[in-house]
């Protein structure tokens, strides 16, 4: 019982940090309609600005790994993404897969292509006991970055100008902007919250894994982008489901999943959604971007 | 009389020529060089047969996928295994199967087998990802592509895990490759160039368009994704035996960037792209290792993401192509469709097709007075609003019915319901008696209903005559009788010399013209035009009049017409509905609608009456 109980915590906190994830990616294509592959060079480089702060207090590293995460999405929005903000998906989606690889590669570059390792706070890397239960206080952290992002983003979304902005981009982008929504600065306020989803993404998964690498932000992506497809394009809710999902999914399979087949863990939690769009071609939560008015 | 093709003999000639003359130059760059030169040249030659993969599928598509990679890495470890040599596989693959581990085959049986493995490969993958969107492949196809490097590079007894494998046979030459890549450059023209390669052409240039001229999105998809498996399997094949080791990470997120880049910066659209682009961004990549080595230019290769330089620059190379030079360097145009390759024929513009005279292959349909679409009781609700409620309407063979009505009073709705693309609430669809409701727009187009849209829908990158001609090879006619049936139409409207203009460089008139021929090349026995005139000028609509009278005299089809211009209706339809907010108001002559007081109400406004009463 005990054991259950500690799987289904571990399970909803990499729920929590995926839903994070997904989260990100949604929130820049809700406003942009754009599949941004960088997310996941977001979460690096927040990830290194963590290693680089590393002699710091560490509130004042985790400050400067959210700043950087911010600076970053919304210097690459207005350097690389404006240019292309009317093409066509498949064309914004390739420019953000450019942007990905040059980041990397700048940072393989700069640092190096193996992982450097990070310490973490013993306050973290400790668990505390729960009802019999050990929970690690990272799990503690995760969830409740999860509920404080997930209230956030729902009092920016329903009780500001901002987020009614942003909803009424969401539902009509060209609408919105004929009725006077600034375009250019909303973009930019979707891909800071965007990087700062990353940022926090990136502590958490130094915090878990204790290291760095330049291609630690692909995994990521990639789980945030199948979050998003099956929770259906474009919708909040459906993103946070999508990665709830996945990280319950992963983290059970890890558990439950005979010895000599859980590396293959990932090519199971992947296939899973395939597997969905067979039965839900588009998405769990049914948002179906193909639809034209004919 | 010399037929009429889709393109002149010289432009398939020199589409074919120019891309293998540039592959049997670098063959004989490679041939000459220093052994390691050789190896690089011969990476290139692998990758580019890669690169032509990633074309048919993604080109011909617009859907990108990001998966490709990983049927490359299918056909590396399906040729590796069968290729170990003796003893060897004790060590590094214990658990293969003795027939696979001791079959020792040869590098051409070796590939085929990869190829074959790749393609079905392709096939079950794509089944349930290709039903899914447009945004969604590229997504999927990634998560394969992981899938793919998870299990290859975690299944150590089977394929030696994260270590992968040495000591291959080191069969690959520079002549073979070259030999292969030509032939991938056939393969991919003679997809693009076929029926089917032209219906998912259309796809690409329009997907509601296309299923209104009867293609299935799904289907054309499925078919290149196999192709373009086969492909990248081959390209895989051949380049762990070029190399001799097969590392998993060789066929993972740095390939796929590089293969990408190499593809966009030519210009995905064409095959000539697709190599140009492959052999320039190779000579970058080079240039960038060589600064980065400080010395040695030329060195070894290999298409893994490396630190540095090179892949910063290539990243730098996407992006810039991305945003200031979408189509690549090709322009998304073959060779023989380049300009100084035309102008080297020095020839006038290409001769125009002429309509030989001979029926086109459509045989003209006899009129049978109990042949006609009819609907009854067609009720639709958008999110409670009431769109339709209960219209019945009956368009006989050989006849034209006018639709009429204010706006929103459902007419575009209907047409959308006749047509496949909105399923009613209530009420039934009959196709000459057979009850089709809740087929889709492709069967409905295949089974004889032909539609134009409110907006010209057309196929940009296209050119007239194959724009027509893709309506008929849509149905299922195949290419030569397509190009027949297009030139017979365009005859017949008078579009002869819209034949060699690219669709989207046309007038919009000119593209609304093209889309009634395009719907007419799928020879329909119905055909719904949503406003036709709408846009058009005083003249053009005369011109449209009469073109339609043609139509109807020369097609035997029956046409539903939604038109404002009530002048155009009631010269060209003997018999008119009106429908006002869901319901049909009357049925008449245009003369009996015209003096019906609740006709006139609901057209014009009671405003109108009161005034004329005054």
């Amino acid at each position: 019982m005990t054991e259950l109980g500690q799987n289904l915590i571990d399970a909803l906190a990499l729920g929590g940090l995926y839903a994070l994830i997904a989260l990100g990616v949604t929130v820049v294509f809700t406003v942009m309609g754009m599949m941004n592959f960088a997310h996941g060079e977001f979460i690096m480089l927040s990830a290194y600005a963590l290693y680089v702060l590393a002699g710091l207090p560490f509130a004042a590293a985790v400050g400067g790994a959210l700043l950087t995460g911010v600076v970053i999405a919304v210097f690459v929005e207005r350097v690389a993404f404006r240019p292309v903000r009317n093409a066509d998906l498949s064309a914004q989606l390739v420019t953000s897969l450019a942007v990905a690889a040059i980041l990397q590669s700048v940072v393989t570059a700069a640092v190096d292509v193996r992982a450097q390792s990070i310490e973490t706070p013993a306050l973290i890397s400790e668990s505390t006991q729960l009802g019999g239960i050990s929970v690690p206080n990272l799990e503690f952290l995760t969830l409740g970055l999860t509920a404080v992002v997930l209230g956030g983003l729902g009092w920016l979304l329903y009780r500001t100008r901002t987020g009614l902005a942003m909803r009424a981009a969401a539902e009509n982008f060209e609408m919105a902007r004929l009725l006077g929504v600034r375009a250019d600065r909303l973009i930019a306020i979707a891909f800071a919250i965007s990087g700062a989803l990353a940022a926090a993404v990136g502590v958490l998964l130094v915090m878990q894994t204790g290291q760095v690498s330049p291609g630690m932000g692909l995994t990521p992506v990639l789980i945030g982008f199948v979050a998003v497809v099956i929770g259906g394009f474009g919708r909040m809710f459906g993103a946070v489901i999508g990665g709830l999902l996945l990280g319950a999914l992963s983290s059970l399979l890890g558990t439950y999943l005979p010895d000599d087949l859980v590396p293959f863990r990932d090519a199971i939690v992947f296939t899973v959604p395939v597997v969905i769009l067979i039965f839900r071609p588009h998405g769990l939560l049914g948002g179906d971007i193909n639809k034209a008015r004919v | 009389m010399s037929r009429t093709r889709l393109r002149s003999r010289f432009s398939t000639g020199a589409s074919l020529l120019v891309p293998i003359a540039l592959i049997a130059f670098t063959v004989l760059l490679g041939v000459y060089g220093t052994p390691s030169f050789q190896g690089t040249v011969t990476l290139v030659l692998c990758n580019l047969i890669i690169v032509l993969g990633l074309q048919v599928f993604i080109g011909n598509s617009g859907v990108y996928s990001f998966g490709q990679i990983g049927f490359a890495a299918s056909g590396a470890y399906v040729a590796a295994l069968l290729t170990l040599p003796a003893g060897i596989s004790l060590f590094q693959t214990p658990s293969l199967p003795d027939f696979i581990a001791n079959a020792q085959l040869g590098p051409l049986l070796s590939t085929a087998i990869a190829a074959v493995v790749c393609g079905l490969l392709a096939a079950v993958v794509g089944l349930p990802l290709m039903r899914t969107s447009t945004l969604a492949i590229p997504i999927s196809t990634f998560a394969f592509l992981v899938v793919v490097f998870n299990v290859v590079s975690n299944w150590d007894p089977m394929t030696g895990g994260s270590g992968g494998l040495v000591n291959l046979p080191r069969t690959t030459s520079v002549e073979s490759a070259g030999l292969w890549a030509a032939a991938a450059v056939v393969v991919a023209l003679a997809f693009k160039w076929s029926a089917s390669g032209y219906r998912l052409q259309a796809t690409r240039e329009d997907e509601v368009a296309s299923r209104s001229i009867g293609i299935g999105v799904m289907k054309e998809r499925m078919i290149a994704f196999a192709i373009s498996g086969v492909l990248c399997g081959v390209g895989g094949a051949l380049l762990v035996h070029q190399s001799g080791v097969l590392n998993p990470t060789t066929f993972y997120f740095g390939a796929t960037v590089t293969t990408l880049t190499m593809l966009v910066v030519g210009g995905a659209r064409s095959v000539f792209g697709a190599v140009f682009g492959t052999l320039a961004v190779s000579t970058v990549n080079e240039v960038l290792r060589g600064v980065e080595d400080g010395a040695s230019l030329f060195g070894t290769v290999s298409i893994s993401a490396t630190p540095g330089l090179a892949a910063i620059g290539l990243g730098l190379i996407l992006l810039a192509t991305m945003i200031a030079m979408p189509n690549g360097l090709s322009g998304g145009r073959e060779a023989g469709e380049l300009r100084w390759i035309r102008r080297l024929r020095s020839m006038a513009p290409p001769s125009l097709p002429e309509p030989d005279g001979a029926p086109a292959g459509a045989p003209r349909i006899e009129r049978a007075a109990d042949n006609a679409l009819s609907a009854e009781g067609i009720s639709l609700a958008f999110a409670g609003l009431k769109v339709l409620r209960g219209v019945d309407l009956e368009l006989k063979r050989g006849e034209a019915l006018g639709l009429i009505g204010p706006n929103g009073a459902g007419k575009t709705t209907l047409v959308n319901v006749l047509s496949g693309f909105q399923e009613p609430d209530s009420g039934t669809v009959r196709l000459d008696g057979v009850d089709v409701t809740g087929r889709s727009p492709a069967r409905l187009a295949r089974n004889g209903l032909g539609r134009t849209f409110q907006a010209a829908l057309p196929f940009p990158q296209l050119r007239g005559l194959e724009s027509v001609a893709v309506g008929a090879m849509g149905v299922g006619v195949g290419r030569r009788r397509a190009v027949a049936v297009a030139t017979d139409v365009l005859g017949r409207l008078d579009l002869l010399d819209l034949a060699e203009r690219p669709a989207g460089s046309l007038p919009p008139r000119d593209q609304r013209l093209l889309g009634i021929a395009r719907a007419l090349a799928t020879q329909p026995r119905y055909l719904l035009l949503d406003e036709p005139a709408a846009g058009l000028s005083e003249g053009e609509r005369e011109a449209l009049v009469a073109i339609l009278g043609g139509v109807l005299e020369d097609f035997g089809c029956g046409i539903l017409l939604i038109e404002h211009d009530v002048s155009v209706v009631m010269s060209l339809c003997p018999r008119v509905q009106v429908l006002d907010d869901g319901r049909t108001v009357r049925v008449g002559t245009p003369e009996e609608v015209q003096a019906d007081p609740a006709v006139v109400e609901s057209y014009l406004g009671s405003s109108f009456l009161v005034a004329a009463d005054a």
